[in-house]
């Protein structure tokens, strides 16, 4: 996985930046380092969503009885693997995010204050918990494994591309107008956006990025908490 | 004397097995179309006119293709997991037992392997190609033709790297690493004209550049091509046969006696 991040990175990026018109990127001095902090959400994102697969094969071999039988109360349990897999996108992301913090500060020379970093660092883990949350409460929903995956991919690949990772919101509007609302409110999309405005200045930070970050992570950590209590105890 | 039947015996066991990859296929599958209905539809609109002119009018449409080849690639390299899989569970040990010569058995896993992939894309390819439009079905066949060997040689790749290593950490990483390096560096994603020189010298002669060239070059994006047709083939050819021989070779020597980590 790492190396696939890091070939986006250093590889297609830099032939993207060769392509893309110059006036769609020139706020954020070119599409590399447009790229990079959407990299870093990228990477966090999917470290961050594997435990569901995991979880999944647990509730489909019954070893969930097995973690019933430990020294542990059950909502420490379900709180244990929603933060385990959120720790695990932080671990994975954070080589990422200091790749960016440099690539941001080579191309602006501007470093983010510290209540800036802190405020990226909470929200990136806040995002990486809400994405743990998501994955376990898909893998807990389902004990057929072919509608697990579907609904998994489906999940995955809709938050993943549709969001401004990749590109800018304005791009998204023009071609694809039907899914501005999702990409607007996309979780991914707050936190490339709000590393961007602390990084690079742009777009600007607005406070709906982190109460839209917050939400999802309240919402699918409890979620996944209930859910995965629930599951246990069948 | 090599037996066709037996050949096609082990490449049916492998085409059938793949199917209980539910996993992969469904992945792989919703990739797909998120790149081809999401990703894809808003990066073209991304790229300057000078781009676009580039390859062929529509970025969309070269991605498209491009897409098709990543899809064949990722899905024929599978068989080198097989290979482990099969290690763990003491089956390598089984098959050596079977009255299959080990060439019938190494040329029936890289038939297999390719065909199975191509099988599977097979769809995802016509939907392509529908959107492409076709301008010459014998060019078509042409290149339908050249990626069957592109499968073959994937496969053929796969099983050397997985017979030659022999630790399934060592591969993974081994596999990541050349996944991540091999799609990038080539025409799959963009034309090498906008490549850093350094970029492009390697993706010239990548395997993945020849056979969406030779793809594209099928479906009647003729101007989009980096190689002409004819040097693509044989570049595909090559890659097939190099790997193919050492596949032969490996899994003749390095097959028994175990130490599989």
């Amino acid at each position: 996985m790492i190396s696939m991040n890091l070939a986006d990175l250093f590889i297609m990026a830099i032939v993207y930046t060769n392509m893309v018109n110059p006036t769609i990127t020139k706020e954020y001095v070119s599409y590399f380092v447009f790229f990079a902090p959407g990299l870093t959400i990228t990477a966090l994102f999917a470290a961050a969503f594997m435990i569901g697969r995991e979880i999944n094969m647990e509730v489909r071999r019954e070893i969930s009885h097995y973690m019933l039988s430990l020294p542990v109360k059950r909502w420490e349990l379900a709180v244990g693997r929603v933060l385990a897999g959120g720790i695990r996108g932080i671990i994975y992301m954070a080589p990422l995010l200091a790749t960016t913090l440099v690539i941001t500060y080579i191309y602006t020379s501007v470093l983010p204050s510290l209540l800036q970093l802190l405020t990226i660092i909470v929200a990136l883990f806040l995002i990486s918990i809400g994405t743990s949350g998501l994955s376990i409460a898909l893998a807990v929903s389902t004990t057929s494994f072919e509608k697990y995956i579907t609904a998994r991919g489906v999940v995955y690949y809709v938050l993943f591309f549709c969001s401004t990772v990749f590109y800018p919101m304005d791009l998204i509007k023009s071609a694809l107008p039907q899914l501005t609302f999702i990409a607007q409110y996309n979780p991914l999309s707050c936190g490339a956006d709000l590393s961007r405005a602390f990084l690079l200045g742009n777009p600007p930070f607005t406070p709906i990025m982190l109460i839209d970050i917050a939400f999802f992570a309240l919402i699918f950590t409890s979620l996944a908490m209930v859910a995965y209590m629930k599951v246990t105890q069948k | 004397m090599i037996s066709l039947r037996k050949i096609w015996t082990v490449a049916e066991r492998d085409i059938r097995m793949f199917l209980r990859y539910k996993f992969l296929l469904i992945m792989r599958a919703i990739w797909f179309v998120s790149q081809i209905s999401l990703f894809g539809l808003v990066v073209n609109t991304m790229f300057t006119t000078k781009v676009q002119n580039a390859v062929g009018g529509s970025y969309f449409n070269y991605y498209a293709a491009g897409i098709i080849i990543t899809m064949l690639y990722s899905t024929a390299v599978f068989i080198g997991y097989d290979i482990y899989e099969e290690a763990d569970h003491g089956v390598i040990e089984y098959l050596l037992s079977v009255p299959v010569s080990r060439k019938e058995l190494v040329l029936g896993r890289s038939i297999g392997g390719g065909l199975r992939s191509f099988m599977y894309v097979g769809p995802m390819m016509l939907f392509v190609l529908y959107l492409l439009g076709v301008s010459s079905f014998l060019q078509l066949l042409l290149a339908l033709l050249s990626l069957f060997l592109f499968t073959f040689g994937v496969a053929g790749f796969s099983i050397t790297l997985a017979v030659s290593i022999k630790s399934s950490d060592r591969f993974d990483i081994l596999m990541g690493v050349t996944d991540a390096l091999i799609v990038r560096l080539s025409t799959t994603l963009y034309p090498i004209a906008f490549m850093p020189q350094y970029y492009a010298g390697i993706a010239s002669f990548n395997p993945l550049t020849f056979a969406a060239d030779l793809f594209r070059w099928g479906a009647g994006m003729e101007s989009t091509a980096l190689t002409p047709p004819l040097l693509s083939a044989f570049g595909i050819i090559a890659f097939f046969s190099i790997f193919t021989f050492l596949g032969i070779f490996l899994h003749e020597r390095r097959l028994e006696g175990g130490g599989w980590q």
